[in-house]
């Protein structure tokens, strides 16, 4: 059983990145843009199968074809976020509702766009990296790290620190950061408040669509497979605490480290009822997120 | 007890390492209408909010008509008798005018009819009736704080915490309004007003406390906190309009 | 309104309503017929947390499951009558809402909603792996056909909901309770309501009919697995029909499911072959009707209603003014 133990640390903490940077992209259209977008699983989904036609009918490898899934996603974003806006900042209805429903619409449809092209199979992304992992010996334990998750976390360190470079040292982040906190004001101090908008729900879109190729990779894709995604990276945001971008990390890991150890030691088809379980027991002892900064 | 409608013994409020009151005790009499002043940031609305259940204080005790009330939830205080108003106005906005009274009302009238007919009551007492089948969105900023005004008062409240209701009128609906409270005052409603308009709360208090980056520091009648050093300090120039012009 | 009392009218509706099973005996007729009275149950149940509260259950569709699922094991391994199964059916739904509403109430709007979307789901996977609810192949009930009884059962429950659902939000103090908190939640506690409370009861008040519901359908269909009723689509088209009814009111859900459905069912007859088309349909429609009638389509309606009678009364006043 102990055996098993390192093991369980190492699956936990690569499937933590993978969390982080589902749920970092979410966390970011939600702080900046105060959109709750029901759709990022969809996102993933969609990045994975656009991945998917890049091996298949081209013969590319998958990781080679993340620049071009950033690009056509963030554009895809970039050209969507008016109408979300337009949504958001209705003067009849009730507008946040109304963007959550949309985005939840949106979502259904993306859904069922992809079953009917793709159909329910599922597949799986082929990489340079898919079969290879690195094997430990370590006393008696043995750890198997396959390479495609290493890849898989090495991204989402990447993408974390890049997010950290760009809102904290370019021009673009600084509007960024001064849309999240007072769009008005920014606007008064000259930012392109639309522009940038556009450009951060692009940014996360193609983020999105970029974890979809290593979620693809590492595990497996198929048109359904959004909720679940989209239900994980709520889980982290709200284990984080709602609006609490530092926390997003430590929730991601330690969700992982649960999963992979209900993986590990308990029934796989138990996990989404486990982790809910988990989420509801935190939400009663502290309804702001596991460091009581949520809002 | 004296009596007294409420009453702090040494609160504090702390956020984190911000002590937003400091260790505050003051009483209110019934009958009184009590302006607390001080520059911003000095404490006023968080004394209203602790006063009101939205915070619980870091220290100290609050205690209403003699009772310990410290860190009770907001209904529960409403239930008591205690109302507030809010400094940026929070009407319901996509009910109507009536609407909005109505629900107030039902606190102390739990059927229907009744509450019905005291929200008419009050909307003739605070003059929005004419007004009464308006979405709430649609008044001005002056209908909006009547409005306020009008659902602390469906309470039927003891206390009345009026939190900067003047602030943002034009003279005319000011003193229309100083003229409602001092109706209230008329019909037995114990009143703690926060205002920055100085004509405004020192002509109708009888007693003011002024605070200063959440300590007290002066309390007394409004001619007496106008004339005290400390008070003048802490202002630095609105003392002369304060007094109405003299100079002390 | 002057005259008789809404409730009355009420009761009048669903009686001239009830004269159609007699008239139609046609199976295939009282099939949809029923169907549709079952959709607007639905979708009246979701706006009571949508519209009146602004929460957003996108998981409304377990406590469905969960009383077809109750109702189910009570008939067929507990050999229970049919009418107790079904109340226990509503009742296992009640008990859902009041052990999940209790901390996920407290998550605003947006948050409840994947909170509820994720608690069914979580319920959905259970039911497909536990053995003794069938799992992937579901539970097959004793057959019992007789359309007309099932009308008249789902008119029945449907009917008694609407008007519960009427006294309680449009007549009593705890509908507009209910929006003061929609509004301002913050402030709603300044004037002696008790939100957790108050969003708790609703929650519960949501998910009982929906549970008897359920139960109805499991006696009817006679079959029930976990992808046809807690799945996603149950929501989904709840959703549709009440957003494009209109939030906030009851008569809204009505409209938008007769609608809806009537608009589904004619999809069905000539495009049953492109099923995985209909999610396509629905999410769009779902988009769409945000992006172009938020208010739904008797909530725009009503709103011109008003609007003209606002505006007359506000030109009256302007003249008794003198402006």
């Amino acid at each position: 059983m102990l055996a098993l133990l390192p093991q369980a640390i190492i699956d936990g903490v690569l499937l933590g990145g993978i969390y982080l940077t589902v749920a970092m992209g979410f966390s970011l259209a939600f702080g900046v843009l105060h959109i709750i977008d029901f759709a990022v699983g969809e996102w993933i989904m969609l990045g994975a199968f656009i991945g998917l036609i890049f091996t298949k009918w081209l013969g590319v490898d998958a990781l080679l074809s993340l620049p071009v899934v950033f690009v056509i996603f963030a554009v895809v974003g970039w050209l969507l976020q008016p109408l979300l806006h337009r949504v958001l900042s209705g003067s009849r209805g009730r507008p946040v509702l109304m963007g959550l429903v949309f985005t939840f619409g949106l979502a259904l449809a993306f859904r069922g766009s992809a079953l009917t092209v793709f159909g329910i199979f599922t597949h799986s992304l082929d990489t340079v990296l898919s079969q290879g992992s690195w094997h430990l010996d370590w006393g008696p334990f043995f750890l198997t790290v396959p390479l495609i998750r290493l890849a898989g976390l090495v991204y989402a360190l990447a993408v974390i620190l890049g997010f950290n470079y760009l809102l904290k040292r370019t021009d673009f982040g600084l509007a960024v950061r001064a849309v999240a906190q007072n769009k008005e004001a920014a606007g008064l101090m000259g930012v392109d408040v639309n522009r940038t908008s556009a450009a951060v729900y692009g940014l996360y879109v193609g983020i999105s669509a970029m974890t979809g190729v290593f979620i693809g990779a590492i595990v497996s894709l198929n048109a359904g497979m959004g909720p679940d995604l989209s239900i994980f990276a709520f889980f982290v945001v709200v284990l984080a605490g709602m609006g609490y971008l530092a926390g997003v990390p430590w929730a991601a890991f330690l969700l992982g480290l649960i999963q992979s150890f209900f993986l590990i030691y308990f029934n796989p088809s138990h996990v989404l009822l486990a982790l809910f379980s988990i989420l509801y027991l935190i939400l009663l002892i502290s309804p702001t997120g596991m460091f009581r900064k949520g809002v | 007890m004296s009596g007294a409608v409420l009453k702090l013994e040494e609160v504090r409020m702390a956020f984190g390492g911000l002590i937003a009151v400091d260790d505050v005790s003051f009483e209110v009499t019934p009958g009184e209408i009590v302006g607390i002043i001080g520059p911003n940031g000095a404490g006023k609305t968080t004394i209203f909010n602790a006063v009101s259940g939205y915070y619980r204080p870091t220290r100290g005790r609050i205690s209403f008509l003699g009772q310990d009330v410290t860190g009770r939830q907001p209904y529960e205080l409403a239930a008591m008798g205690i109302g507030r108003t809010f400094q940026i106005v929070k009407p319901f906005a996509g009910l109507s005018v009536l609407e909005n009274i109505l629900v107030a009302s039902y606190l102390r009238h739990p059927h229907q009819g009744e509450a019905r007919s005291k929200a008419w009551e009050v909307l003739r007492f605070i003059g929005l009736a004419d007004r009464a089948d308006l979405a709430a969105a649609g008044l001005t900023l002056a209908g909006r704080k009547r409005l306020e005004m009008g659902k602390a008062l469906a309470l039927e409240p003891k206390l009345l915490l009026l939190d900067e209701v003047v602030a943002g009128l034009n003279p005319t609906e000011a003193d229309q309004t100083v003229q409602l409270i001092l109706k209230i005052r008329d019909t037995g409603v114990t009143i703690l007003i926060v205002e920055h308009i100085m004509r405004v709360i020192m002509k109708i208090s009888t007693r003011i406390i002024v605070l200063n980056y959440g300590r007290m520091i002066a309390q007394g009648r409004p001619e007496e906190v106008a004339r005290d050093r400390q008070v003048i300090e802490a202002y630095l120039g609105e003392s002369a309009e304060a007094t109405g012009g003299s100079t002390p | 309104m002057r005259g008789r009392p809404a409730w009355l009218w009420i009761l009048l509706v669903i009686a001239a309503v009830g004269t159609v099973p007699l008239l139609i005996a046609d199976a295939f007729f009282l099939r949809l017929f029923t169907e549709a009275l079952m959709w607007i149950g639905l979708a009246i149940t979701w706006d009571l947390m949508a519209g009146y509260i602004g929460y957003l259950n996108f998981g409304h569709g377990v406590f469905f499951g969960v009383g077809a699922y109750t109702a189910a094991l009570l008939i067929t391994k507990g050999g229970w009558p049919f009418w107790p199964a079904l109340a226990l059916g509503g009742l296992a739904a009640g008990l859902v809402a009041l052990v999940s509403g209790w901390p996920t109430l407290r998550l605003r709007g947006a948050y409840f909603a994947i909170g509820t979307w994720a608690l069914n789901r979580a319920v959905g996977q259970v039911a497909l792996v536990l053995d003794f609810t069938g799992g992937p192949d579901g539970m097959r009930l004793p057959p019992f056909l007789h359309p007309q009884f099932f009308a008249y059962v789902m008119l029945g429950v449907v009917g008694a909901t609407f008007l519960i659902l009427w006294l309680l939000l449009e007549q009593a103090p705890f509908g507009l309770k209910l929006k003061a908190i929609r509004e301002d939640e913050s402030g709603s506690l300044a004037i002696g309501l008790n939100p957790a409370w108050l969003k708790l009861q609703a929650f519960v008040l949501s998910a009982v009919p929906t549970g008897i519901l359920g139960g109805v359908y499991a006696y009817w269909i006679t079959f029930i697995d976990p992808s046809s009723t807690l799945g996603d689509l149950i929501t989904d088209q709840a959703v549709v029909m009440a957003i494009f009814g209109g939030l906030g009111t009851l008569i809204g859900p009505v409209i938008g499911a007769v609608l809806f459905f009537s608009f589904k069912t004619y999809f069905w007859a000539y495009l049953s072959d492109y099923q995985v088309l209909y999610l396509i349909i629905l999410g769009l429609a779902i988009a769409a009707t945000v992006f172009f009638l938020p208010d739904g389509f008797w909530g725009t309606v009503a709103n011109r209603w008003e609007g003209r009678r606002a505006l007359r009364k506000g030109l009256s006043l302007g003249q008794a003014a003198g402006t």
